[in-house]
């Protein structure tokens, strides 16, 4: 289980270089998803898939189009994180 | 498929932005026509929003035929209030059933019924809230006693309430239709109707009834704008352009459909016209998101093969698929995987066309609305354009339809992959071919 801040970015980064593929050094922390990275829309969804099955959290539908960074995305994870832990 | 009963369908009444009626329906869209309109909601300072729609522009339920009596009850019980998708309902069901040429109104007339819908009644219900609250609070700087709100609330809306319950509607409509035999209301979202179309086949299989009526609607209101409109799915310039580089998401259009499906002894012992036969449904929930397509499953896949299965019909038998078609991007790339993962990436044969650019998306009514213009289209030996698809997405991979082909088709596929994940597919083949 990944609790660590750094580790939730880390395995983020790995996430969003697969589904853009390129390789992690080449993504900032703010970096756009649709305007630097190329993720559409389609590949959005890969990634929530993505994250859902690295962090085990389910993320809601309407925050999905609200992910754009990488962190943005650390950042829910975070969230949904600690909130499974406290419930 | 042994002895097992055939189901057969020998009544289609469609309800559309561009035809009411089978004939006037298919003419329109031999005529590649479409009719947008204007909606809204009156508020005192001006209309809450505006979009744009697939309108029916002339609709008068006195038209139909139907006996002013049974009308006059459901009237009454809504103290005059029109609930247009229920109306719609009414008038699908009596233009199937005079195609069919069924006499509904004999005694034991061994009519089943089923009837879909995502949001019966409840649009009229939430705005009746909204003015009630909007009433008892308006003058009153301070507000009122939460107990006083709720009450006028209650007392005030509790009839437009209880019409929400599906159950409700089926007794008006059954009511008017002569049906005391087996009845079922069905939600399934976008997919509703492809779930009813099997319901009502496994009635007729069963033994319950020879006929089975099946029927949804739907219509464009200022709820279902809003939150299509929140989540990015509503085409702001009214046009759908499925599978396209260019698509920016749905336009809603008002409809209704009703088909009638027999068992094939019966429809051939009364000489009944044939549409086309129901070879079979296959069905999936993927249950990850209820507005986001799972992206990467393969559970719309899982459908269209259990269709494929249990009709004993082979993928390369397949002449035209119909899928959902709405527009979006992400919903367009889960169709189109879906359809070249099972019939391969080539652009020969199914041919693929789809209906909204016409009719709009009709929401629980939609999926056995564009199954009516794919029967029609079977039985008329043509596949329709699918319209407003200057730029074509190659990387759909798809033999998507872009102008209107004659051709003789003897088998096709509809599809739908609706909210929460609700997956459907439905096979129809040519009696006699």
């Amino acid at each position: 289980m990944i609790e660590k801040s750094d580790e939730v970015v880390e395995k983020v980064k790995e996430i969003v270089a697969d589904i853009a593929e390129c390789e992690t050094a080449e993504i900032g922390l703010d970096a756009h998803f649709f305007k630097d990275l190329e993720i559409d829309s389609i590949k959005a969804i890969e990634l929530t898939v993505a994250m859902e099955r690295a962090f085990g959290v389910s993320v809601r539908d309407d925050q999905i189009k609200n992910i754009t960074t990488v962190r943005q995305a650390s950042d829910l994870t975070k969230q949904l994180l600690d909130k499974k832990s406290k419930s | 498929m042994g002895s097992e009963k055939r189901i057969v369908i020998t009544g289609i009444g469609p309800l559309s932005s561009i035809g009411i009626g089978r004939e006037e329906l298919w003419k329109s869209v031999s005529q590649r026509k479409v009719n947008i309109g204007e909606g809204g909601y009156p508020l005192d300072d001006g209309d809450w929003e505006r979009y744009l729609f697939h309108k029916i522009d002339k609709f008068d339920l006195s038209n139909f035929g139907i006996d002013d009596e049974s009308i006059e009850a459901i009237r009454q019980w809504k103290d005059g209030e029109e609930i247009i998708d229920l109306n719609y309902l009414l008038a699908a069901i009596k233009l199937a059933l005079d195609d069919s040429g069924i006499n509904y109104r004999s005694e034991n007339n061994q009519i089943s019924l089923v009837l879909s819908h995502e949001n019966l009644s409840l649009t009229p219900f939430a705005l009746k809230m909204s003015h009630v609250a909007y009433d008892l609070l308006n003058g009153k700087p301070d507000g009122i006693p939460k107990r006083k709100l709720f009450d006028g609330i209650f007392h005030s809306c509790v009839r437009t309430g209880y019409d929400v319950q599906a159950f409700a509607n089926l007794f008006h409509i059954a009511r008017v239709f002569n049906v005391h035999d087996y009845s079922l209301f069905i939600n399934n979202a976008c997919a509703s109707g492809l779930y009813a179309l099997e319901a009502a086949s496994d009635i007729i299989k069963s033994g319950k009834n020879p006929t089975a009526v099946v029927a949804a609607s739907d219509y464009p209101d200022i709820y279902k704008f809003l939150w299509f409109k929140d989540l990015g799915l509503y085409s702001e310039d009214g046009v759908v352009r499925p599978f396209c580089r260019d698509s920016n998401g749905l336009v809603f259009g008002d409809g209704g459909i009703a088909l009638v499906l027999e068992e094939f002894k019966h429809a051939q012992r009364r000489g009944a016209f044939i549409y086309a036969e129901y070879l079979g449904g296959g069905f999936s929930l993927e249950g990850w998101k209820i507005t986001v397509p799972k992206i990467g499953s393969d559970s719309y896949q899982k459908a269209i093969n259990e269709a494929l299965t249990r009709s004993s019909v082979e993928p390369s038998e397949i002449d035209l698929v119909s899928p959902h078609g709405v527009g979006s991007q992400p919903i367009d790339y889960y169709e189109s995987k879906a359809i070249t993962d099972i019939f391969g990436k080539r652009f020969e044969r199914p041919f693929v066309t789809t209906f909204k650019p016409y009719v709009g998306h009709n929401l629980g009514g939609s999926s056995l609305l564009e199954a009516a213009i794919l029967i029609l289209s079977l039985a008329n030996d043509t596949i329709p354009a699918t319209l407003n698809c200057e730029n074509p997405d190659p990387k759909f991979n798809i033999s998507l339809v872009r102008e209107s082909v004659k051709t003789k088709l003897k088998t096709v596929l509809k599809t739908c992959c609706a909210f929460a994940g609700f997956n459907a597919a439905a096979i129809f083949r040519k009696v006699n071919v």
